[in-house]
């Protein structure tokens, strides 16, 4: 009995056996001629190959063509019709009466982006670390349904950043969900998207609404790094709650807490879609961040206002301090890995 | 000086009973250590008297005060945790006046103290170290510098030697022991090696699945064991146990197995009834066959230069570990003779209770 299963078995191996074989044969008649040609040490570079192939084409080339287009100038898509090299874009960029007031900048536009994303940045991770840190606390203990909650928490970051506007949009309009709720206790409509004094506001909580559980997920594995022991030697130690907190637990959260800080400001460096859906930077320019910038000048604007050259010179201005904050974030994280293994 | 009391502590984790009932006394000044194998609940009952676990119900008394609902941090208590649980981001110095700044004490008296503590450690030159830099040892001195600084009612070390290697731990078992007889606190140590326990103890209190196995004087214990379960817990080798019955020979017994006839002044024992014979290995000598008890084949020897172990299989014994002060010279599978020291021979009931040799 076993014997014939053993046969059936062994017949339907040699059938599936035979488009894999084909499969082989196949790959081996690429890869024959070219290992014998450059020989088995350089093979892994054949293997890598296509990826390489589309990073050069998708990455690499259009970073460089980014910023031939930052040193040429011309309404032309072609560098061959175009002014090239010239620093006439970033002597616009940078032409300024006073940097600290944009109306006195010839790309007034820019200037005030510049600001909005500094003030945003500022704003959005201070308070993105303070509530990271404050929830992960919180979720660090051992509460009721706290895998529900840490699961909750971390649903926005699943959300595409457009979704997250419609949503929003449509809870902070002016006859959106939430102004029914204050209309309904008998309080007065507030322009949440449209009152500049107002749209930032809004804007900066959204995105800390939409990106905190990501943030709250590393300082919650910082926490969950500190050894339960040390805080039992500060029980025994007598300590108070509050000095164990700031004097045990925050200082060994602290290598999480700078990686928190540099990726949550490289994104909100980043920062578009989300307030492009919410409020397309306005009321005015008043929520409008340098990625906008770059859009509009770049591909939004029409005719002769639309300019490549500008808008890939303020790119390159901000993949500078995309760098500096990655070369940054590179460093902690070294230190981090270091300061782990202390533990 | 401090005296610490437990009264009936039991100790419940959700349904399952870890701790059932366990009464102690811990004399003032006096060093106690804990010792069972792991899981027996050594480390639960220290984290009890520390205040870091709630008891089921019971009783501690510290100096005669009820502290089982005061927290940890009220209790006046130090204790040296296993991983040695420094701070990882102060240096040496912070970690030691850490607990004395928590009492708001002023600098220069933390500093004395601190210093005072560290000379007595020999870590004076590493104050300003942080942990990372300094080696398995250094941590553990830095450990108990923490507690000392406080001056504590008692201090608890839980398996603070566990992390060290071999030579190191002995070296501490020696320091920890100095410290003992130089600061004189109460001290209460949890271990599950019995040769630390041993060495250390004024009292030992063997801990089997919740209970208290035996606690005793340390030679009290190894001479004396009430059950078969302290028997084979202290003594390094362990005790050899032999399945023997007993067969009254008008008044005396003898203990019968298939390669054993021997006789036993253990009066009060039941006609042909099943015991256990337990024999420490240093408690067999070899001798000629003429005078033997027994007849083992040699399976394996441990030869240490002053002393050698011979690891022996006879009829109806799996394995006899055999002592021998110095050197002796035999091939895996030859015969060996034995006999057992009449005075040193211990006889277990079946539920493994120690018979008495002393009449009823």
């Amino acid at each position: 009995m076993e014997n014939i299963s053993n046969q059936t078995k062994n017949f339907f191996l040699r059938i599936l056996n035979i488009p894999f074989a084909f499969l082989m044969h196949a790959i081996d008649l690429i890869m024959w001629p070219i290992q014998k040609i450059i020989g088995v040490r350089n093979m892994p570079y054949i293997f890598l190959l296509p990826n390489l192939i589309f990073f050069g084409l998708f990455v690499i080339m259009p970073l460089v063509a980014n910023f031939f287009f930052s040193l040429s100038s011309g309404d032309e898509l072609l560098f061959a019709e175009r002014e090239l090299p010239t620093t006439k874009q970033y002597d616009q960029l940078f032409d300024c009466e006073s940097y600290l007031n944009p109306n006195t900048c010839t790309e007034d536009f820019f200037w005030r982006g510049v600001y909005n994303t500094i003030f945003f940045v500022v704003f959005q991770v201070g308070l993105m670390i303070f509530f990271s840190v404050l929830t992960a606390v919180i979720l660090n203990k051992k509460i009721i349904g706290r895998g529900f909650f840490r699961s909750v928490f971390f649903f926005p970051v699943l959300l595409s950043p457009v979704v997250v506007g419609l949503i929003w949009q449509w809870i902070l309009l002016k006859n959106g969900a939430f102004n029914a709720i204050i209309e309904s206790y008998g309080g007065d409509k507030v322009s949440f998207l449209t009152d500049p004094s107002w749209a930032m506001a809004s804007v900066i909580f959204v995105s800390i609404w939409a990106h905190m559980g990501f943030y709250t997920l590393i300082v919650l594995a910082g926490l969950q790094a500190i050894p339960p022991n040390l805080y039992e030697a500060a029980e025994m130690d007598g300590t108070s709650r509050e000095r164990i907190f700031f004097r045990i637990t925050l200082p060994l959260l602290m290598p999480n807490l700078l990686v928190v800080f540099i990726l949550a400001s490289i994104k909100g460096v980043q920062t578009f879609d989300e307030i492009y859906v919410l409020t397309g930077g306005g009321p005015g320019t008043s929520t409008s961040l340098i990625v906008q910038y770059i859009f509009t000048t770049g591909f939004a604007s029409s005719g002769s206002v639309q300019n490549f050259g500008l808008a890939a010179a303020a790119s390159m201005v901000l993949g500078v301090v995309l760098l500096f904050l990655t070369l940054m974030q590179l460093y902690f994280s070294r230190n981090k890995e270091s300061k782990h293994q202390e533990i | 000086m401090t005296e610490i009391i437990l009264k009936d502590i039991f100790k419940s984790y959700d349904q399952t009973e870890v701790i059932h009932g366990v009464d102690l006394k811990v004399e003032s000044g006096k060093f106690l250590v804990l010792v069972g194998p792991s899981g027996c609940g050594k480390s639960t009952l220290l984290r009890i008297i520390a205040g870091l676990e709630r008891i089921t119900s019971g009783e501690i008394l510290i100096d005669g005060n009820e502290v089982s609902n005061i927290p940890a941090s009220e209790r006046g208590l130090a204790m040296v945790f296993q991983s040695y649980a420094l701070y990882p981001h102060m240096s040496v110095f912070k970690n030691m006046a850490f607990a004395l700044e928590n009492l708001k004490i002023d600098k220069k008296t933390i500093e004395e103290k601190v210093n005072s503590a560290a000379k007595l450690l020999q870590i004076e030159e590493y104050l300003q170290r942080k942990p990372k830099a300094l080696s398995g040892g250094q941590r553990q001195r830095v450990a108990i510098g923490r507690a000392i600084v406080r001056d504590p009612k008692a201090f608890l070390f839980d398996e603070p030697l566990s992390n060290l290697d071999a030579e190191l731990r002995v070296t501490m078992r020696k320091e920890l022991s100095a410290l003992h007889e130089k600061i004189g606190g109460t001290m209460i140590y949890v271990t599950h090696d019995q040769v630390e326990a041993m060495t250390l103890a004024d009292q030992i209190v063997v801990l089997n699945n919740g209970y208290v196995a035996q606690a005793g004087a340390p030679l009290d214990l190894y001479n004396n064991p009430s059950d078969i379960f302290v028997a084979g817990f202290i003594g390094s080798p362990k005790m050899n146990f032999i399945k023997v019955k007993a067969i009254d020979k008008s008044g005396s017994f003898n203990l019968v197995s298939d390669a054993l006839n021997l006789q036993t002044n253990h009066k009060n024992l039941q006609n042909n009834t099943p015991y256990s014979l337990g024999i420490r290995p240093e408690h067999i000598e070899v001798c000629e066959q003429q005078n033997s008890d027994l007849k083992v084949h040699v399976n394996f020897t441990e030869q240490l230069g002053s002393e050698t172990y011979f690891y022996c299989q006879g009829e109806g014994i799996k394995q006899l570990i055999v002592h021998h002060t110095g050197q002796y010279k035999i091939n895996k599978g030859e015969e060996l003779y034995l006999r057992f020291k009449r005075d040193s021979v211990h006889l277990f009931e079946e539920n493994g209770m120690s018979v008495s040799k002393k009449n009823n």
